[in-house]
């Protein structure tokens, strides 16, 4: 098992700042977001040198929880400081991107970072279409082509024009390429049907978040169906499993750190607002029908101490079929520093030298 | 509004070669693919702009069986003695699949007439083992298209003209890399535009890249999600470019969309 570590670039928000997404900027304190950004790197060279595989970085607008609206300077920044570790895009929001600046930013980035870049292409979530103005129905549609024209600017050796349904480029010829060729690791980001035949029909990996193992595993086998459908196989690498992981020295002191957080949104979004979203936006799990998270608590997968985390790990494994495990060690909702700096060291030491094996 | 094509004959060459005509302005003169004339909901929106004269080359459709024609560059000389007849001086070419390689050849044979080319999908530069449509009318709507599910169904071949015509297609087709088409490309000189389809399955959209390598003056363009027979399964993006380009010739890549959202 390989093992990624979902920074955030932390911003710690004082007591009293609003959370309803959006957040309002004026409550945006300069230096907090400058310590937040220094902070990442100290996190990022402490997982480096615990041997973490990859760092992972998102893409996420509007509020102090994540404080990462670019991926591409995200990862710039990470690149020229930190040497080693690698770094996964997971991933920017292709339906709202110019998919030809992404193909250009992310063959800059893996060439700036000696071929250290790992390329997650995502649809993104439902408020997050609020940043750039995208109409919730066209989000799927965009993504799919977005992500095709991605691959294509990477593969066609002669400049070309791309006649799309949303993107219509008259002449693309995309310099520098990436350094890994013909392009680095790229994982369709998702558990829908959509995203399961894009990845499988060009041979992508594939990016599952935050559900139950049963729902996840729904989409991998979907997913792995699809493969053998286009005459390849997968191997455990091609999976990627996000979730959330409530790490402490004992069971008994993970379920009570989680008792005290559980139930509070990432991103509350007022209700007449996330109804509409929810109307706008249909999603599916490997074909069945299920509605987007606008706005909700997201689950906490892994809880527990070492021994019980380690087990869980190995089901993971078993029954999603991930090869990569992209970890957020905070306790969703909460903003101490302090605690997730605790949870990577106990993680690193206590967990880690367990799991690669498995 | 479709525009009406109404069908017309021609004596060239020997052979009485039929067409369909439709629409005003520069003459735009189409040589079909391996399966033999077929009007698409492309052909009306070209009729829109351009005088589109669809040939039906001898031997295929309803046409006598054609033993005469030895290849392709004869193919070329026929279709441009029969437009010829019909008084085309100059004109706009488009070929489809295997029709791309006659027109390449016609091209070649009358840099004076043909003002520019398109070529759908073309068949003239192939992967190893391509092959044209064949089977059933299921079995070739999931070659030719990308969503052959969102696609009117094929009628069902009659097995005489078929046999005849793919004959035919064996005896011109010619080998997948064509080294006596391929050294004269680098001669060619109108402006040609290539189209693939991003989900052709029966002529790789890779093969692209190799028209741009070989014709001076060349630009290529993927339709997102159509397949081979892009004109029927994408025709407003198809007859976007494919008007733009012969309007424009290289200059088309010049955006003139404007996107002022309130003035």
């Amino acid at each position: 098992m390989k093992v990624s570590f979902f920074e955030t670039g932390r911003y710690v928000s004082p007591r009293g700042t609003p959370r309803e997404w959006p957040v309002p900027s004026g409550a945006y304190d300069p230096a907090l977001g400058a310590k937040a950004y220094s902070a990442m790197i100290d996190r990022i060279r402490l997982v480096e040198e615990l041997g973490f595989d990859w760092v992972s970085l998102s893409e996420h607008h509007y509020s102090p929880r994540i404080l990462t609206p670019s991926p591409p300077l995200s990862a710039a920044w990470i690149a020229a400081q930190v040497k080693r570790i690698k770094i996964a895009l997971l991933g920017p929001i292709v339906p709202q991107s110019n998919p030809v600046r992404l193909a250009e930013e992310l063959g800059m980035l893996d060439t700036m970072a000696g071929g250290r870049l790992i390329v997650g292409l995502l649809r993104g979530t439902t408020n997050e279409y609020l940043t750039y103005d995208l109409n919730p129905k066209e989000a799927r549609e965009r993504a799919d082509e977005g992500m095709e024209l991605i691959l294509k600017a990477w593969t066609e050796p002669q400049p070309f024009g791309w006649q799309g349904r949303y993107f219509q480029f008259r002449t693309v010829s995309v310099w520098p390429r990436p350094l890994q060729q013909p392009y680095p690791p790229t994982y369709a980001l998702g558990i829908s049907r959509e995203s399961c035949e894009l990845a499988a029909r060009n041979h992508l990996g594939l990016g599952v978040s935050y559900g139950p193992f049963e729902v996840m595993a729904k989409s991998t086998r979907y997913y792995r169906e699809q493969c053998a459908e286009h005459g390849w196989e997968p191997g455990p690498d091609h999976i990627i499993y996000r979730a959330n992981m409530l790490l402490a020295e004992t069971d008994e002191k993970a379920e009570a750190i989680f008792k005290k957080h559980s139930g509070m949104a990432p991103f509350p979004v007022r209700a007449g607002l996330r109804d509409a979203l929810l109307e706008a936006d249909k999603r599916n799990v490997a074909g069945e029908a299920r509605p987007a998270n606008v706005g909700g608590v997201l689950p906490t997968t892994f809880i527990g101490g070492p021994d019980t985390i380690v087990e869980q790990i190995k089901r993971c494994r078993e029954e999603v079929g991930a090869g990569v495990l992209d970890l957020s060690l905070h306790p969703p909702g909460s903003t101490d520093v302090d605690a997730l700096m605790s949870a990577i060291e106990l993680f690193g030491k206590k967990v880690l030298p367990r799991i690669h094996e498995v | 509004m479709a525009q009406s094509f109404r069908e017309g004959f021609v004596e060239a060459d020997g052979f009485r070669i039929r067409y369909m005509e439709a629409g005003e302005g520069p003459a735009l003169v189409h040589l079909h693919g391996a399966g033999g004339l077929r009007l698409t909901p492309a052909h009306n929106l070209l009729a829109r702009q351009f005088r589109v004269i669809a040939f039906e080359m001898p031997g295929f459709g309803k046409s006598a069986e054609n033993t005469r024609t030895k290849s392709m560059p004869e193919m070329a000389a026929t279709m441009a003695a029969a437009a010829d007849k019909l008084g085309l001086d100059r004109f706009d070419l488009m070929g489809t699949s295997f029709g791309g390689k006659t027109a390449l050849w016609l091209a070649l044979q009358q840099p004076e007439r043909v003002l520019a080319v398109v070529l759908e999908a073309p068949a003239a530069i192939r992967q190893k083992g391509a092959r044209p449509s064949s089977g059933t009318p299921e079995e070739r709507a999931r070659q030719l298209y990308a969503h052959p599910e969102r696609m009117p169904a094929l009628p069902a071949p009659d097995p005489t003209v078929q046999a005849k015509q793919q004959a035919l297609v064996r005896r011109l087709a010619g080998p997948d890399r064509d080294p006596e088409l391929e050294t004269q490309l680098r001669n060619l000189a109108a402006p040609t535009l290539v189209l693939f389809g991003t989900y052709d399955r029966l002529i790789a959209p890779e093969m692209g890249h190799f028209y741009k390598e070989l014709i001076p003056n060349c630009h290529l363009v993927f339709v997102y999600d159509a397949g081979h027979a892009i004109g029927a399964e994408r025709p407003e993006a198809f007859v976007e470019v494919v008007a733009d380009f012969l309007e424009r010739h290289e200059a088309f890549i010049i955006s003139r969309t404007e996107t002022v959202i309130n003035p």
